[in-house]
This record gives C-alpha cells, structure tokens and sequence, in this order.
C-alpha cells in the first residue's frame, strides 16, 4: 500500500518536473530519429576512391575502350536490397591526390587501376593466360569501413573480370541470410542497440532519484515512518518502469513512423525492453545505496553504465567468456549484464520474426537478473539508508 | 503526573567519542520539555534515539512503559518530528505533501486529507494548500515542516529548533500554536534560544558532553545559577583581573567576560556604591553599567561555559 503512495507520489513530482520528464522520455525517440537522418533513412553508403591510371585498349573491331571507366558502372550495380548503393566512387588522379581524402575519412579506402588493366583483360577474354596485372587496394585500415568498403569494392572488381573475360570461378559462394536480415537497412539493424542504449540510461534516473531522497532529507523524514526499504523503493522502481515503457514505446512509434519494419510482434520487443529497464533500475538502486547525493549518484552510476554499454555487446558484439554452464547452455561473465539478454531477444523479435516462445530464455534471464539486482538494491539500501546506526 | 516517555541510560559511541553518555530523563504527559546543549552536546543523537533513528549502544528509550526496539514500526506513529532544516518535497502542494506523509505513517487517503486540510488552516496556511512546497517563502515552509509533523496526529510531538528562521509573526504565531498543541501533547524541544525555551518549556533539561547536568523548570534553573539580579560593569581590559578581585570582596558571586564584570547578587542595586569604590580602588574606570534579571541563559553558561563550540 506505502509502495502505491509512493509510486504515485514519484509519478507525481516527475509530471511536474517537465524539463526532467521530457528528456527522459525524448532520449531514445530523439536518438532513433538521429540515426534515421544519419543514415538517410537507410544504409551507408562508403566512399572509395578510384585512382584510373588504366590507358585503354583497342577493341578487334577498332573501337576503343577503358576497362577503368567500366569498373566504376560494376561498383555502383552493388546495392543494398532496396536499390541503394553501397559504395560510391570519388576520382583521383593518383595517390597522392587521394591520400588526403582517406586520412580525412573523405573514403574508406582507394582502388589503383593500373594502366595495363584494359589490356590484360583483351588478353585474358582472347585465351593468353600467360599475363596478369596488379590492382591495388589500401586505406587506413583502423578505419571500421574500410574493411567492408574494400570487400565490397572487390567483389565488385571481381565480378567484373569474370564478365569481361569471360572466365567461369573456380568455386561459386552463395550467401543465405538468416530471416530477411539481408533486407534490413543499416538504420534498421541500429534501432534495437538505440532502445537498449536508453533503457540503461535509465540508471542514471533511477539512481539520482533515489538519491535525491537522501540529499533533501526526504529519506530521514520517511524512516519515522513505518515504511521499508521495499515500499520506497519498489515505489520509485514502479513510476520509473512506467516512464521507461512509455519511452520504449514511443521510440518504436518514431522507428515505425521513419521506416523501421519489426519481423516479430512489436508487443514482446515491449516486454524486452521493459523487463530490461527493471534491471537497469535495480542497478540504479545499487548505486543509490552508496551514495548520498545526486551527484555522487551519477558520479558513481557512469561506471556501471559503461560497463553495461561496452560489454553486452550494444555496440559491437564480444567474445563470449565462459564461467559455468547449466545443462548445455554456457553461462558467460557478460550474462550478468541485463543487456546482453535485451540485445539477443531483441535481434531475435525485430530482425529474425520470433515470437514470444523463442525469446523465454532471455526473458527468464532478464526476470531473474531484475530480482537479484533490485533485492540487492534493497537489502544494500537497507543497511546503508535505513538501519538505525 | 504521568511519565510518557523515559530514557534510560541512554549511550551512543561514534569510535572514540562518546556522544551521549548514560543518559537519563523523563517527559511526563502534556508538558513542553525544552531540550538545551550548546553545538556538539548530543542534543540531536539523543533526538534521534528518542525517535528510533539510532540505536543506542546502551540503555533504552520507553514510551508508556513499551520499550523502543530496533524496527519497532509501531512506535514511530506515536512520535512526530518537526526537523531543524525544512525537509518538503518541492514539487508537490502543500496538501499533496501532508497526504502523502499521512499515507506513509498508515492513514487513510481521505484521512489524510482531511487531517492535512485542517493542519494547515490551523497554521494559517489553507490559502496555500495547492501551491508547489517550493514556490513558498522561507517563513510558510518552516510552518508546513512544523505541520508535517502532526499529521499522524502524534501523541510526542519532537521539534528541533522550532523558531529557527523566522519572521517576528510567523514566530508568534508558531509559539501560540505550539502552546496550544501541549494540552494535548506532550512536547520536547530542542532549542540554542534560550528566551525560546524560557517562554516555552515546563522543564528544561541542560547536556553537554553527551552527559546531562541539569533538568528542572526555568524558574527553579534560574534560582540555581544565583540569587537575585546580574549587574554588567565594562572596565578597561588592562585592569579586569585587579577590578574582578576588588569586587569579589564585596559581590563573591562574580565573573569575568573579556572586559566585563558579570556580578551576581540579591539586591545588586544597594551594592552598587561600593562596588563602584571598589574599582576605583583599582584605578578601574567604569564604562556602561546594566542592571537585568537572571536568565535561563546564564544557567547555561555557568554549566556549560564559554567555550566556544565546533
């Protein structure tokens, strides 16, 4: 019953507190709408610059032509699934003209047709395997896109000089995305990392929440009271779940509204998310145990949050390390960490069409990983906060 | 007269300090008990005890006879406390904060509401009822912190430093209404205000050090400290110590503060004359001479002395 008092005494003060209310509820909304306007509403599309140095050749029926030039029109026929181009070409006349561009991050990477390239491919459609040319291929390779640029710009090459020559592959690689991954646009893949990135900023309010509690003397004046550690803070935990889904939901509104297509039923994304976001706040409740100010609050609440960004693989995806197993399921340290359980069921509803029976794992795990975090929010609160010294 | 609450032996260590040492008191029902200690005395760990904020390292506290254990959730709806610094929650009305604290300490909301509703006419403050606790002037807010103590309708109502940060007629109004509450509660006070204390309390308790040194009520403290009047005499620094021995030949009951003579003696007007002789004797020329009745205050010096007070 205290715990109703005050989860609507909480709901109450946020209502009021427009400027703190808004933000919360505007972040992962806004960050979605970011990503859509980075992206273009889609994909990326990577510079790569082409240095021509290739002289031409002269066709038997006396024409002239520039095997170079016609590489460009291969790169620009690779596209993503709705027709938009993966790569896009920028000339330069040699490397020195393109070196500046790449440590610019102008391209991710550059391709040096050499000028013999037109005529050792006449040579090689006319049957002389006796010759062979050089392309070269190079950029700054601590740069995340070249790789993918320089992959894909190959492919294109390559696809290329078997046309032109008319050369069978030795071996053909056919690609089976999983679901209709291969579908996604780049903006597409980014929203569900965008929705969780959210819900663990959200120990920083549920922290400072608490904490504000504590600083304003609020706290002092409920422990004359007969309340318990689980009456405040399931109170605080019950208004903050609330603000968290109504953020989750809206942020999926602006995804759908800007393109953004979910395989699975929106719902269970929902449920993902907001069982997630009690984790989160029930690490926010750790934090506010050892803490006495806002400040210190979301002084001390950046450490966890790093580690739950870095490390459940919201960013970039980790290596798993694993510390026991139950039954054939391998427990990783990282399992400890609510998102990475969200990461996973997320991926599975949005991107590859589960249901509800095939993200029960991860919800168990992030069921049980919200109660262990916020009985441990209690019980610390508790000794911290509320034991008579 | 009935005993509503005793502390028995009361002790809290803080590592090498002892903070309140073996502490012993009672608070009989229906008075205003004036708590007195300079800063550090451990006024306020007695307080805290007292409410079952802190557990004592020994003794006990009881209320009607019921000892005040650790978690004993039942006994902290009988106390209220009306802390020093304004404790409110700045982004709800003032009536949505005395419902709220109402609902913490088990009333109903409708309950609640009407309590808080009446509360806050009684402290004047029913035109505000609906405006955010922080758009309210210093002086409002203190009187709603005052209020928010009694919502639970408290049998032992605790306030600390009452007065504290007042307007003259916000202070008038608090003093009467505080009186007004001791007919039907039993009051304790913790207060540096002496004329505070003097106006407000049946019985005054004086700590310092963690140890009591006296309890009893104003007028019978004030008589402890020395009969009669107190005579202040400024005298040139240079010559306090020769004047302060003259006198005391004449006046024994006498002390010194920097430069002046703190004389304290019944009928103090008749001696006046030869006092005055006195410091001539000594060359001791005097400057402002004043004549006031003795105070609650000066009580607390003569037990606590000058020292000042971290």
């Amino acid at each position: 019953m205290r715990a109703i008092t005050v989860f609507l005494k909480t709901l109450r003060e946020m209502s009021r507190d427009a400027w703190m209310l808004g933000l919360t509820l505007a972040f992962a909304p806004f960050f979605v709408l970011l990503y859509w306007m980075w992206f273009s509403g889609g994909s990326t599309t990577y510079n790569v610059i082409l240095i021509n140095q290739d002289i031409g050749a002269q066709s038997p029926a006396g024409s002239t032509f520039n095997a170079g030039d016609q590489v460009v029109e291969a790169i620009h026929e690779i596209t993503y699934a709705d027709g938009k181009p993966l790569l896009k070409v920028i000339y330069a006349a040699d490397r020195a003209e393109a070196e500046p561009i790449l440590k610019n991050r102008g391209a991710a990477a550059f391709i040096l047709i050499p000028e013999d390239f037109s005529q050792t491919l006449q040579r090689l459609a006319g049957g002389d395997r006796s010759v062979t040319t050089n392309i070269t291929f190079g950029g700054d390779v601590s740069n995340p896109y070249y790789m993918v640029a320089v992959n894909l710009a190959l492919t294109g090459v390559d696809r290329y000089v078997q046309e032109a020559t008319g050369q069978q592959p030795l071996i053909r690689y056919a690609e089976e995305p999983l679901g209709v991954s291969a579908a996604r646009t780049e903006f597409e893949t980014y929203v569900p990392g965008t929705l969780i990135f959210a819900v663990i900023l959200l120990i920083f309010l549920a922290s400072m929440t608490v904490a504000r509690e504590i600083e304003t003397g609020g706290l002092r004046r409920l422990q004359l009271t007969p309340m318990t550690s689980l009456d405040l803070l399931g109170g605080i935990t019950a208004a903050l779940l609330l603000i968290g889904a109504i953020a989750i939901a809206l942020s999926f509104v602006v995804a759908i509204a800007l393109g953004f297509r979910s395989l699975g039923p929106i719902w269970v994304a929902i449920l993902v998310g907001t069982i997630t976001s009690l984790s989160v706040i029930g690490i926010g409740m750790v934090v506010a145990s050892f803490t006495r100010t806002v400040s210190q609050a979301f002084i001390v609440a950046n450490f966890p949050m790093a580690i739950m960004m870095f490390f459940s693989g919201v960013i970039y995806p980790l290596p798993k390390v694993t510390v026991f197993a139950v039954g054939a399921r391998e427990i990783g340290l990282y399992d400890l960490l609510p998102p990475t359980h969200a990461v996973v069921a997320l991926n599975k509803v949005l991107t590859l069409g589960s249901g509800l029976g095939d993200v029960l794992y991860e919800l168990a795990a992030l069921t049980v990983l919200s109660i262990l975090y916020f009985a441990v929010g209690v019980l610390l609160f508790r000794r911290f906060h509320l034991r008579s010294g | 007269m009935t005993t509503v609450l005793q502390a028995r032996s009361l002790t809290k260590r803080y590592g090498p300090l002892t903070a309140v040492n073996n502490l012993t008191l009672e608070v009989y029902e229906g008075e205003v008990f004036g708590l007195l200690g300079p800063n550090g005395a451990g006024k306020t760990t007695s307080i805290n005890m007292i409410c079952g904020l802190l557990k004592p390292d020994a003794g006990q506290v009881c209320i009607r006879g019921q000892v005040i254990t650790d978690g004993d959730a039942s006994v902290r709806t009988r106390v209220g406390v009306c802390p020093q610094n304004v404790v409110l929650w700045g982004q709800l009305t003032c009536l949505e904060q005395m419902q709220f604290l109402g609902e913490m300490y088990g009333l109903r909301a409708k309950t609640a509401r009407e309590r808080g509703e009446r509360l806050l006419n009684e402290i004047d403050l029913i035109e505000k009822k609906d405006k955010l606790a922080r758009t309210l002037s210093g002086g409002m807010q203190r009187r709603l912190n005052l209020a928010m103590a009694l919502v639970h309708d408290p049998e032992i109502l605790v306030l600390d430093e009452p007065e504290a940060g007042l307007d003259p007629q916000s202070r008038v109004l608090v003093r009467e209404y505080i009186k007004s509450l001791a007919r039907h509660k039993t009051i304790i006070i913790t207060t540096h205000n002496m004329d505070e204390a003097e106006r407000m309390a049946d019985r005054v308790a004086i700590i310092d050090h963690g140890k009591l040194l006296t309890v009893d009520t104003p007028e019978a403290l004030k008589r402890t400290a020395g009969e009669g009047d107190v005579l202040e005499i400024e005298v040139d620094a240079g010559l306090a110590e020769s004047a302060l021995a003259a006198v005391s030949k004449i006046a024994p009951q006498i002390s010194k503060t920097n430069h002046t003579l703190i004389i304290r003696a019944r009928g103090v007007v008749e001696l006046l004359p030869a006092i005055l002789d006195a410091l001539h004797s000594v060359n001791a020329r005097p400057g402002e001479v004043r004549l006031r009745a003795n105070t609650l205050e000066d009580v607390f010096i003569s037990l606590t002395g000058r020292r000042l007070r971290e």
